[in-house]
């Protein structure tokens, strides 16, 4: 995003829903104050063009036309702003859908497991370097990211979780490491988890995806016991209504296979 | 995403927050009628009663938007979220979800067993849960809880830590209501999960004792 330096009457009102810390207030050559974003931090979340949002007295704020947008602001883009629509997932959003389909999609079956490391989340944010951190130690169990979360796109070695280069100096709100495992790995997922934590140079949010038993119990929740690892107690929950249903391994190969 | 999860708060804070999400899968259920089926799901949505709704396209009511422009804004996979300040709502909600037998995917977050007590009310098994096993890594470079408590409201990342910071001292110097407050921290949510009414009572601490 880019402030036009002639518009500007430098009331600031744009600097305070900037979650990036982006937007700050100077007092130029000519002596007139005026707001300016450092492209740098500008993670492209849209925030400050939003009408209803920052509602700017001298509508001074603007981006540049999608064509002239370099390849690595759009992807900031993608990752930031959850009006954006990647064309991989072709859901909006900066991941997949989740827990949110998954009655239908079958994407966690029973027998498995689904995580998610959310880098950045919550208030920090993300480099792609520190992204390629977490890929990387999971690529050392041979995790496979799932392949239609955005992030999937941007890896340059798949094996190794490496990213292509001309993207690891860019800076998202957050970027979502997705997959899943058989279950009986979680043990060994969740011990890894501790150890990209140790390594961090910022936050994740971390989240487990379980399909109910039969007998309505959640497996996880003995794993989560067993590794000292205590969910929060407000969750969210598929409440199993959608069709065509899928909550076996065999439905949804059978599923894809048709 | 899970931009409903890892909200911050004691469970007396959030056992009466309950976010809705009703999707259609890409490719999987997003038939030609899957958009009238939504709109059937929001005209339901909006007689029971949220605080907050909204979409990603449009933005949210909290911010100035009518339900008939989140309506006319569907996309080809057409999503609803919501926010219920009260049980019984979510439980009316579920109701008429399951009685409308649409067939689209329902998420709802909150109190994992009190939504589980509400399946067993109506005699259908939760498919799957998403559970948050908490924030991990420089955790010590966070804002104070109480301030993460609005922050995380918005999953996406688009309440900014300064903006809370500046209406708390706003509510602390009486230059603003907790109404007022609420309404300007959830501005910057586009999904319509921001919720105003436990925003207020966040806020309502801050207001100077006579």
């Amino acid at each position: 995003m880019i402030i036009d330096q002639t518009k500007c009457i430098g009331c600031g009102i744009c600097t305070l829903y900037c979650p990036a810390d982006a937007i700050t207030v100077a007092v130029n050559a000519e002596g007139k104050r005026k707001a300016c974003i450092d492209q740098d931090r500008c993670l492209e979340c849209g925030n400050c063009i939003r009408k209803r949002v920052v509602k700017c007295p001298a509508d001074a704020i603007y981006e540049l036309p999608k064509e002239e947008r370099s390849v690595g602001r759009q992807m900031r883009r993608f990752f930031s702003d959850p009006s954006t629509t990647h064309p991989l997932t072709g859901v909006p959003g900066r991941g997949t859908e989740e827990v949110k389909t998954n009655d239908v999609t079958g994407r966690v079956c029973r027998g498995e497991l689904g995580f998610c490391l959310e880098l950045g989340r919550p208030v920090l944010g993300t480099d792609v370097r520190e992204i390629e951190k977490a890929t990387m130690a999971l690529a050392e169990l041979g995790v496979q990211l799932e392949n239609s979360n955005p992030l999937y796109d941007l890896l340059k070695d798949k094996e190794k979780g490496t990213f292509k280069e001309e993207y690891l100096d860019e800076r998202f709100v957050s970027a979502i490491i997705e997959f899943t495992v058989p279950f009986e790995r979680g043990e060994e997922i969740l011990n890894k988890v501790k150890e990209i934590a140790q390594n961090a140079g910022t936050v994740f949010s971390l989240d487990v995806v379980c399909c109910y038993d039969e007998d309505g119990t959640l497996p996880v929740l003995a794993l989560c016991e067993k590794m000292g690892m205590e969910p929060r107690f407000n969750s969210k929950v598929n409440v199993g209504i959608g069709r065509p249903y899928v909550i076996e391994r065999e439905d949804r190969e059978r599923r894809n296979a048709q | 995403m899970t931009h409903s999860l890892h909200r911050r708060g004691t469970y007396e804070e959030l056992k009466d927050e309950y976010l809705l999400l009703v999707t259609i899968a890409n490719g999987v259920n997003n038939s030609p009628d899957a958009k009238d089926k939504l709109r059937r799901v929001l005209d339901e949505m909006w007689d029971v009663g949220p605080v907050n709704t909204g979409s990603n396209e449009t933005g949210t009511i909290l911010s100035g938007v009518s339900v008939d422009e989140i309506k006319q804004g569907f996309t080809k996979v057409p999503r609803i979220r919501c926010c219920f300040d009260s049980k019984e709502k979510i439980r009316e909600m579920l109701k008429r979800m399951i009685a409308m037998d649409l067939g689209v995917s329902t998420t709802i977050s909150g109190p994992r067993k009190d939504i589980e007590e509400l399946c067993q009310e109506f005699g259908i098994h939760p498919h799957s849960a998403n559970l948050s096993l908490q924030v991990w890594g420089t955790t010590e470079r966070l804002p104070e809880e109480d301030v993460m408590k609005f922050i995380t409201m918005c999953g996406h990342g688009l309440i900014s830590r300064a903006l809370v910071e500046d209406t708390i001292q706003k509510v602390k110097a009486g230059r603003m209501t907790p109404e007022q407050g609420a309404v300007r921290i959830g501005t910057p949510c586009v999904c319509g999960f921001f919720n105003p009414t436990r925003a207020v009572k966040l806020l309502q601490k801050y207001v100077p004792q006579e």
